[in-house]
């Protein structure tokens, strides 16, 4: 059972080794090791379903020699969620790339991106963390290069660079507990830790690095170029997997280890550039002229709603109240990584067909691309935060929390968000949907089409209908490390 | 950028500079003993390897090796996908000819000896991978177009070495019923030095390669 957890990391790694050698067969080999990867998460889901929390210490080493994996119930369900996510933009790769050596390049590197969530998922140590960081940076921004295009070269370098500043204000954290404690696992820490200057600052360094990994406002100037100028598979997966799981990140620590060392006043500040990003980017999304941008600028404002979380967590005893708070960001999370996935290959499907994403040129997609759009509504719907989508349960959870701890404030942004979401999502299908006769065929092309379609049915009906599993295993496995 | 601009990230790296020495200097006066460090002395003997640097990198800590090399190939990927290389340097005269004739074997072998001598004293794989890199350069700066490196699918197979090396010594001791990288004391030498040879050949290749900077010739395109 234990085993699962480093083969979820293992398993895209063999997988990216043999499509690196072999990268004329890259297409076969790179569907096996996705399979493969997301059978085994698959395998680690009902593991800890069953079975409660896991964890192994690597190379035998118990914990401050070695490095340890865990899964408890809140990364696994992010496991899951990338595994789901990582599958269908396998699948669709597969068709949008129609080069055989552009293939022969994705493969590997989005390979070992996978390999990089997963590891960072699992992380329970932070110099690890670290090493998980340099390579989702490195293969992010490899990947977004794919592109080609002289934006999406200079958009990639200024992620890579930003990327960089991230991690090493991440180290300087790393290396400030490290001095002070001798110890980097996560677990030893959260016993050890206690309210200190070091301590504070170091917080703030992690915090800090891992912010501009997130795209957290106003560390988010290099996330619309990068996300809108990367082909659409690699758009999806940066955008609803690679911030998500730094915005994670920045959550562990600060509910886990760092508790003690938190105070209100810098939840506070998190939750207010939360509470920015969410406004900003709804508004930059209203305005935007391409169907990528648009969805670019939305990621700002999803990774916001996330950290709005913060304050109202910060200092909750653990308890019902809290498994509840943490549920709702959860599903507010996997709502937002399976619909922005699934809006990011709907929008490449409708650039490869028309050959622009400029919203005002969208007139009869409606007609030629019905699934396509269909996905785009779907996902909209889930953006917005419409019932039955999981998002609406999850803003509505964040609402209740906000008015009962008395931070009704909280509420203002989280209105205006939905308001503009409303308002981006109505433009792009409002212009779809502009010529009436009816369509011949829903799916024209179903590899490329179905992947972005099923993703976006699990935000909106999924997720919304099945939400009581969702807490089902968060209680079931303790959240607290 | 103008220099009113300038001076003012210069004054405020100087200000978070001294704020982050304020937080450090009292805790180096304060550390604590490192515990860590005498267990990582104390558990020395059963990894076989007498060198506490290598038995941190390639035991203890093993994992955070293997996706340090994975970064390393995840670069040299990055830099293959976005186009062929720059030329090469014109042949260099007789006088760097001979010099590189006498450079570059001796790089090869110190870098050897430095894999070898890491079992026991400071040495190992990325100092070893470092010089055969470095002899790559020499070629390369000496007019060797490819830098002393073989076609593409031997580079391909250099390249994965490490990871794969690592990766698979990890899913046969999983196999075998043990935690992942947990190798048994009997065998523990040979398996770091089997995963240290693979990753030196994987540090070199990759580096050189990448001082190449582009798709090597030969391939698909």
């Amino acid at each position: 059972m234990s085993a699962s957890l480093p083969l979820a990391v293992s398993l895209p790694l063999l997988g990216a080794l043999a499509t690196t050698l072999a990268p004329r067969r890259a297409r076969t080999l790179g569907l096996i090791a996705a399979l493969a990867s997301s059978a085994v998460v698959a395998w680690l889901v009902v593991a800890v379903w069953t079975q409660g929390a896991l964890r192994v210490d690597l190379g035998g080493w118990s914990a401050p020699l070695g490095i340890g994996l865990e899964a408890g119930g809140a990364n696994t369900l992010l496991l899951a969620m990338t595994a789901l996510v990582a599958l269908a933009i396998s699948v669709h790769a597969g068709d949008y790339f129609r080069d055989r050596i552009q293939l022969g390049h994705f493969w590997p590197l989005w390979l070992l991106l996978w390999a990089a969530l997963n590891a960072l998922l699992l992380a329970a140590d932070l110099f690890n963390i670290y090493v998980g960081l340099e390579l989702l940076g490195l293969a992010g921004a490899a990947l977004a290069a794919l592109g080609g295009s002289r934006a999406a070269l200079s958009a990639s370098l200024r992620y890579l660079l930003v990327g960089l500043l991230g991690s090493m204000t991440y180290l300087l954290g790393v290396a400030l507990i490290y001095t002070a404690y001798g110890q980097l696992d996560l677990g030893l820490l959260a016993t050890q830790l206690t309210a200190g200057a070091a301590e504070a600052t170091a917080l703030a360094l992690l915090t800090l690095g891992l912010a501009f990994k997130a795209a957290l406002f106003p560390l988010h100037f290099w996330l619309p170029p990068t996300h809108a100028n990367a082909p659409a598979p690699v758009s999806a997966a940066l955008s609803a997997l690679v911030g998500k799981v730094a915005a994670w990140l920045i959550l562990l620590l600060w509910l886990g280890p760092f508790a003690t060392v938190t105070a209100p006043a810098g939840a506070t500040l998190l939750g207010l550039l939360g509470a920015c990003g969410v406004v900003w980017g709804s508004w930059r999304a209203l305005r935007a002229e391409r169907l990528k941008l648009l969805a670019a600028h939305s990621t700002v404002a999803q990774i916001g709603y996330l950290f709005i979380f913060v304050p109202l967590l910060q200092g909750l005893a653990p308890g019902s109240e809290r498994t509840t708070l943490i549920g709702a960001l959860l599903l507010m999370a996997l709502t937002h990584g399976f619909a922005k996935a699934a809006f990011f290959l709907a929008a490449g499907q409708v650039q490869q067909h028309a050959g622009h994403d400029r919203i005002s040129d969208l007139g009869g997609t409606a007609q030629r691309l019905p699934a396509t759009t269909f996905t785009l509504g779907l996902a909209g719907v889930a953006l917005i935060g419409l019932p039955p989508s999981g998002s609406f349960i999850g803003k509505w959870l964040l609402l209740e929390a906000a008015i009962a701890q008395g931070q009704w404030w909280w509420i203002a942004p989280l209105l205006a968000g939905t308001l503009l979401a409303a308002a981006y999502v109505f433009r792009v299908l409002a212009r779809a949907f502009n010529l009436e006769p009816t369509p011949q065929r829903f799916v024209n092309q179903g590899r490329a089409e179905l992947p972005g379609l099923v993703l976006a049915v699990i935000a909106v009906v999924g997720l919304g209908l099945a939400a009581g599993g969702l807490w089902g295993l968060l209680e079931a496995v303790e959240v607290e490390r | 950028m103008n220099g009113r601009l300038r001076l003012l990230i210069a004054l405020l790296a100087a200000v978070l500079g001294a704020a982050l020495l304020w937080v450090f200097l009292p805790l180096l006066a304060t550390r604590p003993e490192s515990a860590l460090a005498k267990a990582a002395l104390a558990a020395r003997p059963l990894t076989g390897v007498g060198n506490p640097v290598t038995a941190v990198l390639l035991d203890y800590r093993a994992y955070d090796t293997l996706l340090e090399l994975a970064v390393l190939l995840a670069a040299l990927l990055g830099i293959w996908s976005l186009g062929p290389p720059t030329p090469a340097y014109q042949r260099a005269g007789a006088a760097l000819r001979a010099m590189i004739a006498w450079v570059v074997p001796l790089l090869v072998l110190a870098g050897g000896y430095l894999l070898w001598a890491g079992g026991q004293v400071p040495g190992g794989a990325f100092q070893g991978g470092a010089l055969l890199g470095a002899a790559g350069v020499v070629l390369r700066l000496g007019g060797d177009p490819h830098a002393g490196l073989p076609a593409e699918p031997w580079q391909r197979l250099l390249a994965s070495l490490g990871v794969g090396a690592f990766v698979i010594v990890g899913l046969v001791l999983l196999g075998l019923g043990r935690d992942f990288l947990d190798y048994p004391s009997a065998w523990a030498k040979w398996l770091i030095l089997v995963i240290e040879s693979a990753a030196t050949l994987a540090i070199g290749a990759t580096l050189a390669a990448a001082y190449v900077g582009g798709r090597p010739p030969g391939g698909t395109r």
